[in-house]
């Protein structure tokens, strides 16, 4: 990239050439590489579909075996995925017939003309079957659906049994979810866990999808205040108890130490800190748990928590919250809108399929009915027996979609790093909060923060 | 003749088609987008036209003023070092005294960082710099440097360090290669007639090769900054895109990418690029006007 720069500065003059840069990054290189991606696929192909997973692959598959069709998946690396696909939705050329969005921009996106209406299919007519907060999702403020999704992503704090019997006497998923059910009662796990020498989470990041407890609210009110209450708040104290406590192991999310925390004793602090303090004589500590979404199960520690398979359970912690989520729609322009809404009709809607597919995949679909059958008697292996179908669709109910709003994501990344800031040290919680206030204000104009 | 005269247009024309195009449309286009709302969503016909808002703003943007001087700060530590390891190399392998071998090995082993894909690179050193697991902090523990390992991406300072050091590893290769062109462009008279005159190592660096080298430092200069005041996809993908830690590693380019992409500023980002564009212009200008300047000096001084 930069050795081009040089060469091109050697042709057109150096001065004209960041002017070229810009101009580039902005329009004509996007436009440009996108069309030519779309064009990749051509040679019979009926459908063309553009993601940035490649969970779609299988049910494409089945698809084409089906219809006798020829479907073009063209997936797109997720940090590209939206500079990508947006100019082509915004010139209208280069556009695929079906394409998925996160829940980071999903709620920007439906409120464009990126996605027809899927209302002209009946398909209000299955939002019964569906968990509600995700139909909900894809509805756009004019009350159109736009968007559909085959899964439901709530989050829990999944633990290990043989830890929780030690410490708490019990593995019980419910009688451990009553003890969750409040921040206090979290905090206080965390020092019967630190008594007998463990760690209740790898970091402090996993008690932030719970700060809001048992009173949640939207990040931003409908006349655009930033809604900073008492229990997001509380996120710094609580994060600062962790912290002091030494209620966390110091493992930050994804960071190698993560990984192995869900495994092995890890050294913890990686074992360098001032020992004398600390009661652990070897410098190593065991983490009990780790709240993670319903994906995390077959991704993360299905995969990686190899060594202590079996000796896990999820429970709910003081609130319910749901992390990611893709979401699939028709391409407004699209000129095979009949058979790309049977494609996302048996995606979302074919319960033979689903059926098929959730056992394959072992992920959460927003389904309610073929969840109810697929859950019926249903035992994992890896869970030590549990159900976590049962469990994450009751927390799935308890999802309320109408606090949910376009910036959750920025805003509790921008709000984590702040609450990082602090307890690292690094600033006050006054500094920290007038930090974060001074970014959200800056990224987003027309949010009014809190002002002293 | 005069048929002649107009055939050259056509032989021109494809450049001219394809600069038009791809360079001077998107120019303009950015400078409409940067007088508009626009979230870059919703189609720029359906956003309002807000004049010169967008750059009333930007000229009393602390967080632009910051990235510009995060971006000044990286690329000076990033060119002062690559320069200085490439010279060094420069003159080692060309000395005429010295007449080292494997100057094209080297040269290809120097230029090895500069092939390995930046998300790669990036990846790397995330890893080696993870501050509990992280090989670096681990060999540094049991040389006994540090007593407490050290958080490299979340201290500012260290932060900006580490990016500019990775830039210098990464392009030490290329700068050397020009260079090493450069100064065997300079013929060997030069120096073998300061040496009999008695001129020592010093002063054939400082009154020749440097002089004669100008013009090509003055071109590693000019990519350098402009490739410095863009720097962009390291600190993207060394800690969370958005310029962690404590927006040490926001740059001009990666500020302007978050308010069109992730905040949906498009219009915003637009007026950033100008912005941007308006810095260069300037740095490059001044750039030129002191190193011609310089070399005009030198040969009234080579006259007398």
């Amino acid at each position: 990239m930069k050795n081009s720069w040089k060469l091109a500065s050697l042709l057109c003059g150096a001065v004209l050439l960041a002017a070229c840069g810009n101009g580039n990054g902005d329009t004509a290189g996007e436009g440009g590489g996108d069309s030519g991606s779309s064009n990749g696929g051509s040679g019979g192909v009926d459908l063309v579909i553009n993601s940035f997973t490649d969970e779609l692959q299988y049910p494409i598959e089945v698809f084409e075996e089906r219809h006798g069709v020829n479907i073009d998946l063209q997936i797109i690396p997720t940090e590209n995925y939206v500079d990508t696909l947006r100019p082509a939705l915004e010139s209208g050329s280069g556009a695929p017939d079906i394409f998925t969005a996160e829940i980071v921009y999903l709620l920007d996106w439906i409120e464009q003309d990126y996605w027809m209406d899927l209302d002209e299919f009946g398909v209000e007519e299955w939002s019964d079957e569906y968990v509600e907060y995700v139909w909900e999702l894809g509805r756009a403020q004019d009350g159109n659906m736009k968007a559909l999704s085959w899964q439901t992503t709530p989050g829990g704090i999944f633990y290990r049994r043989s830890i929780a019997e030690e410490v708490f006497g019990t593995d019980d998923p419910d009688e451990m979810g009553e003890q969750f059910s409040t921040m206090e009662g979290l905090m206080e796990a965390g020092q019967m866990l630190s008594d007998a020498g463990y760690r209740l989470f790898p970091d402090e990041g996993s008690i932030s999808p719970f700060t809001m407890g048992n009173n949640p609210a939207p990040w931003v009110d409908e006349d655009d205040n930033l809604n900073m209450t008492e229990e997001r708040l509380s996120y710094f104290d609580f994060a600062r108890e962790l912290r002091d406590n030494r209620f966390t192991a110091l493992a930050p999310a994804w960071s190698p130490s993560w990984f192995a925390s869900f495994n092995e004793p890890i050294t913890y602090n990686a074992g360098w800190d001032d020992l004398d303090d600390a009661d652990d004589s070897d410098g190593t500590t065991e983490v009990f748990g780790v709240s993670l979404p319903s994906w995390g199960l077959p991704h993360v520690l299905k995969t990686d928590a190899t060594e202590t398979a079996g000796d896990w359970a999820v429970t709910n912690g003081p609130s319910s919250y749901f992390g990611g989520g893709t979401w699939i729609g028709i391409y407004e322009g699209s000129e095979n809108a009949d058979l790309a809404f049977e494609f996302i009709q048996m995606l979302v809607n074919d319960e033979e399929f689903l059926t098929e597919w959730v056992q394959e995949t072992g992920d959460v679909l927003s389904h309610t009915g073929v969840m109810e059958e697929v859950s019926e008697g249903y035992e994992d292996e890896f869970l030590g027996g549990q159900n976590h179908y049962e469990f994450f669709l009751a927390e799935a109910e308890n999802i309320d979609p109408s606090h949910i709003t376009r910036y959750d994501q920025r805003l509790d990344q921008m709000f984590g790093s702040a609450v990082g800031a602090y307890v690292e040290g690094d600033l006050t919680e006054e500094e920290a909060l007038q930090e974060f206030y001074a970014e959200v204000q800056n990224a987003f104009p027309q949010i009014n923060v809190p002002q002293d | 003749m005069q048929k002649n005269d107009n055939r050259a247009y056509l032989f021109i024309a494809p450049f001219v088609i394809v600069f038009l195009t791809f360079n001077i449309y998107p120019i303009l286009l950015t400078f409409y987008y940067s007088v508009t709302n626009y979230t870059g969503m919703g189609g720029i016909e359906n956003a309002d036209f807000i004049g010169l808002d967008n750059y009333r703003r930007l000229i009393q943007d602390d967080f632009f003023f910051t990235a510009f001087f995060n971006t000044i700060r990286i690329w000076g530590m990033n060119f002062a070092l690559q320069l200085g390891i490439a010279m060094l190399l420069a003159l080692l392998f060309t000395d005429i005294r010295l007449k080292l071998k494997g100057v094209n090995t080297f040269r290809a082993l120097f230029f090895l960082p500069n092939i390995i894909t930046i998300a790669s690179v990036a990846l790397l050193f995330s890893i080696l710099l993870d501050w509990n697991f992280g090989s670096l902090n681990q060999m540094l523990l049991s040389l006994g440097v540090i007593s407490r390992p050290i958080n490299w991406l979340n201290n500012p300072t260290y932060a900006q360090s580490w990016v500019a050091l990775i830039g210098a590893w990464m392009w030490f290769g290329n700068t050397f290669i020009i260079l090493m062109a450069g100064i065997s462009g300079i013929p060997t008279d030069f120096y073998e007639a300061a040496f009999i005159d008695g001129a020592n190592w010093w002063d054939s660096f400082t009154k020749i090769t440097i002089p004669q080298l100008k013009p090509i430092l003055l071109y590693v200069f000019i990519t350098s900054i402009i490739g410095g005041l863009q720097i962009f996809d390291l600190p993207m993908l060394l800690t969370d895109g958005r310029g962690a830690p404590r927006g040490a590693l926001n740059t001009m380019v990666l500020y302007l990418y978050n308010q069109g992409f992730s905040f949906a500023n498009f219009g915003y980002s637009a007026a950033i690029a100008y912005g941007l564009f308006l810095i260069t212009v300037v740095f490059s200008a001044i750039t030129f006007k002191s190193m011609y300047r310089g070399q005009v000096k030198v040969k009234k001084g080579g006259t007398k």
